[in-house]
């Protein structure tokens, strides 16, 4: 069923308290992810993209942060739906890594440096996986005595599992052989070379490109629906990071899951993602499938944003910079956050909210140069010039 | 590399240069135990060749690690050569006599070259230079760092930052001073109320406006930007990359633009050197190098590339492995373990046997005991049986390497003799007027190798 939504954000808003006032880092961002579909949400350093994926594994540490309205829906065939903002934390947890899961900028802060790689990413089995670790170790999970639950869930203390080992060597190595199997599965399926040798090794005798792998590895281990992936590659280089995008892009056709892609580089868009979210300070100002966005952007952050990437065809000195920087998001007033840097802004753009509106098929904008006077309650001669206007006039 | 500074100097398009480097190498001792012996050299750059002309860009590109760091402060004289000479100034006619006279030995020359050599080593060679020259040279020579959070001392206002270097080349004090700090930041599209305010108040672009002032007050010819934009979003990337070309013009600067991201190279550079492992790999125009490079690993760097325009990228050549150990780079070009076109000429080694043995099957790798090599393209490997010896000679005639072996490797017992022919290191050669590269094969074909899939079958057949 390609129309029913596997995650629908609606309205959320989170918001952080300090000593200066209230951040709005997310301010009413609704949008949805269907089944195997790749979204991008983009946009520049603090902007909220982050926040919002973090929101969705409700990972936002509270206080200082608030999810102060909204909800995130996580639907599926034959699963309950469940709202993560409202859920209790033990079914958040049951979702985290298995219906969802989420990989990391710098892969390098990521992974634990006193853990070996086997361990942290047994972690995931033992969280979620536990009757299959003891099934293959030939332990009835139903009969299952509390410590070797807790050996298998990698839970048991160091003085419990030498206790365990000393006491039952055969389950103790057949624990230990099925939890292995299950790490070095997960590591050869993103094409890790000699899975074994690298379990046995720590996050620092890996290359940047190996450690996102690892990741990787980690974070698909159970077939999640959902990968949320926050700049995977912002921290390889060039070669490595082509090679990382395609992984991620050949999983998600061999298990059909859904990616949802953080990024601030935009011709990463075009190669990688079915549809794009371009947020600015905190909202959301243009959606749409990725190539009708790149091609033809609406708002004028987006074509600003476009316009400010280097290539050969604009002329050196030539760049469409813009002007300005990003407001602050303390207790920012009602308006349009971009008009202080937009060419088109018009006295109404500093008294009203723009709201996300369908202008096209499939194609939603935040800008009041869309919007009629009547809509939106303010004179007509404080509105900005509407963009059909603007086009007919070019 | 003799043959390649003849070829420098013929070409007929030798420009005045603000900086040439002749075979620079610099190598970081290792060190290990507790007597701290010197185990190894890491290679960070290793004989770099390159002239930079008079007011243009010329772009350094390269992943980390290769090196570009490095070289760009090895010219701005913050790190000393560890061998090789770097040139201030030299017209066309002053490189092709340093390009001649390099090399020789003093007493050999005529009474006239030595008059020459004395005249250019005391005037135009960083090291040899006197005082006065070798100030003018750092006054010259100005740079902008990568990091403008760490290379703004966050103890110090803005006055201080900027005006430090008119203090310490003592141009101006006072009130003085801070006129000419405000005409600075006015420059750069800051304001005199900025002056009075520490690192901290101002936002990334900002910062690296005040970079970029620190480095203009003394009037520099020449300035090297390090990465001045990996930190920034986009947006105000495009602002300072702006301005950046508007103080070229205004004051016509020289840039070695030093990046790891192709599109803003591609903006802005008029000439283009890319960088793996120490070693300069290609160089020529910018253009000319994106439409139709001449080395492998441009080209591979290039497509990895996503950009907004043209075609999807379609990949067929891949760069296998992960980059080699700069403290013992590979033989012949540096690039051969793991490029798709590599053939037998590329200099191939027991080291490359070795490493392939080790990727391929790890189990066989672990039973070897002893490699005694006579050096580094012959060497006979021993293993604990004679039945991984077998098996590691037929690992080794299924590989790429196997091309380059001189005779098949000779199995005796437990123990395999391998035997390479032995390749001359790469160097970075002139193929077509302006275009520059040190691929081997490229050099004979005067193309890029066609890229076949022979390699990789063999492998899969395996």
């Amino acid at each position: 069923m390609p129309d029913s939504n596997l995650l629908e954000v609606k309205d959320l808003s989170v918001h952080f308290h300090s000593r200066r006032g209230t951040v709005h880092a997310v301010d009413n961002v609704s949008f949805d992810i269907k089944p195997g579909e790749t979204l991008a949400l983009v946009g520049e350093t603090g902007c909220g993209k982050s926040v919002t994926a973090r929101s969705i594994l409700k990972l936002v540490p509270e206080p200082p942060g608030d999810y102060a309205s909204g909800s995130i829906t996580l639907s599926e065939d034959g699963k309950p739906s469940i709202d993560m903002l409202s859920a209790p934390i033990q079914d958040v947890r049951a979702v985290r890594g298995e219906r969802i899961s989420m990989i990391f900028q710098d892969p390098g802060k990521a992974l634990n440096p006193a853990l070996t790689i086997g361990r942290q990413v047994s972690e995931v089995f033992g969280e979620h996986r536990l009757d299959m670790i003891l099934e293959s170790a030939g332990i009835d999970p139903a009969k299952a005595s509390r410590l070797e639950i807790r050996v298998a869930q990698q839970r048991a203390s160091l003085l419990q599992l030498r206790v365990f080992e000393l006491t039952r060597k055969k389950k103790a190595k057949a624990l230990q052989k099925s939890i292995d199997d299950a790490v070095a599965k997960a590591l050869a399926e993103t094409g890790i070379p000699n899975p074994r040798k690298i379990m046995n090794s720590y996050p620092h005798e890996l290359s940047g490109g190996m450690k996102q792998r690892v990741m990787i590895a980690q974070a698909l281990a159970c077939n999640p629906d959902l990968l949320i992936a926050d700049e995977p590659t912002t921290a390889l280089d060039v070669t490595i990071q082509a090679r990382i995008l395609e992984l991620i892009q050949e999983m998600q056709r061999r298990r059909g899951m859904a990616v949802l892609y953080i990024t601030h580089d935009l011709s990463l868009v075009r190669e990688f993602a079915d549809r794009v979210a371009v947020m600015y300070a905190g909202r959301i100002v243009e959606i749409g499938p990725a190539l009708e966005v790149l091609a033809a952007p609406k708002h004028p952050y987006t074509q600003g944003l476009l316009g400010a990437i280097p290539h050969r065809r604009t002329a050196r000195g030539q760049l469409a910079a813009i002007p300005g920087s990003v407001p602050q998001l303390v207790s920012p007033p009602a308006q349009c956050h971009f008009a202080s840097r937009c060419k088109w802004a018009a006295p109404a753009c500093s008294a009203v909210v723009p709201s996300l509106n369908l202008v096209e098929k499939n194609r939603q904008v935040a800008c009041l140069r869309f919007e009629s006077a009547g809509d939106v309650a303010v004179d007509a001669a404080d509105m900005p010039v509407s963009a059909e206007l603007q086009e007919e006039t070019a | 590399m003799s043959a390649n500074q003849d070829v420098t100097a013929t070409t007929n398009a030798v420009v005045d240069s603000v900086v040439s480097l002749n075979d620079v190498k610099v190598h970081y001792p290792v060190k290990e135990g507790a007597l701290q012996r010197v185990s190894g050299y890491v290679k960070a750059v290793d004989g770099v060749n390159l002239s930079i002309p008079r007011g243009k860009t010329l772009g350094l590109v390269g992943e980390s690690g290769c090196g570009k760091t490095t070289l760009g402060r090895v010219i701005a004289g913050l790190v000393p050569p560890t061998s090789g000479d770097i040139w201030m100034d030299l017209s066309a006619t002053e490189q092709e006599s340093v390009q001649r006279l390099r090399g020789l030995d003093q007493k050999k020359m005529s009474a006239e070259d030595q008059a020459l050599w004395k005249d250019l080593t005391s005037a135009k060679r960083l090291g040899s230079m006197n005082k006065d020259r070798q100030r003018e040279y750092r006054r010259n020579c100005q740079v902008v760092f990568q990091d403008a959070f760490s290379s703004l001392n966050p103890r110090q206002l803005i006055r201080d930052i900027v005006g430090r270097p008119l203090r310490v080349h003592q141009e101006a004090s006072g009130s003085d001073l801070d006129g000419k700090v405000v005409e600075l930041l006015e420059k750069v599209g800051l304001s005199s109320q900025h002056l009075m305010r520490y690192p901290h108040q101002f936002s990334g672009g900002q910062r690296q406006r005040i970079s970029i002032a620190r480095a203009l007050a003394l009037n520099p010819e020449f300035v090297i930007l390090d990465e001045p934009t990996s930190a920034l979003d986009v947006s105000v990337q495009a602002q300072i990359l702006n301005l950046l070309v508007e103080l070229q013009a205004e004051m016509g600067l020289t840039y070695l633009f030093i990046t790891h991201d192709l599109g803003v190279v591609q903006h802005m550079s008029d000439d283009i050197a890319v960088m793996y492992l120490g070693q300069v790999v290609e160089y020529g125009e910018t253009d000319q190098v994106f439409d139709n490079p001449m080395h492998p690993y441009s080209k591979i760097l290039r497509d990895s590339n996503p950009t907004l325009e043209g075609e999807k990228s379609k990949r067929e050549w891949e760069l296998s492995g992960s980059v080699p150990n700069p403290i013992e780079p590979p033989h012949g070009c540096r690039l051969h373990p793991r490029c798709p076109v590599a053939a037998a000429g590329c200099g191939w080694s027991v080291d490359d046997a070795l490493r392939n043995a080790e990727e391929k099957s790890p189990v066989l790798f672990e039973t070897i005991t002893t490699v005694e090599r006579s050096n580094d393209f012959n060497a006979k490997v021993k293993f604990a049986e004679s039945q991984s010896a077998n098996d590691f000679s037929s690992l080794v005639k299924s590989s790429v390497a196997s091309l380059a072996l001189a005779a098949p490797p000779e199995v005796q017992g437990d123990s395999v003799g391998l035997r390479f022919n032995e390749v001359p290191d790469a160097s970075l050669q002139e193929i077509m007027p302006g275009r520059w590269t040190s691929c081997t094969r490229t050099q004979e074909l005067g193309s890029l190798p066609e890229f076949s899939n022979t390699g990789k079958k063999k492998e899969d057949e395996k």
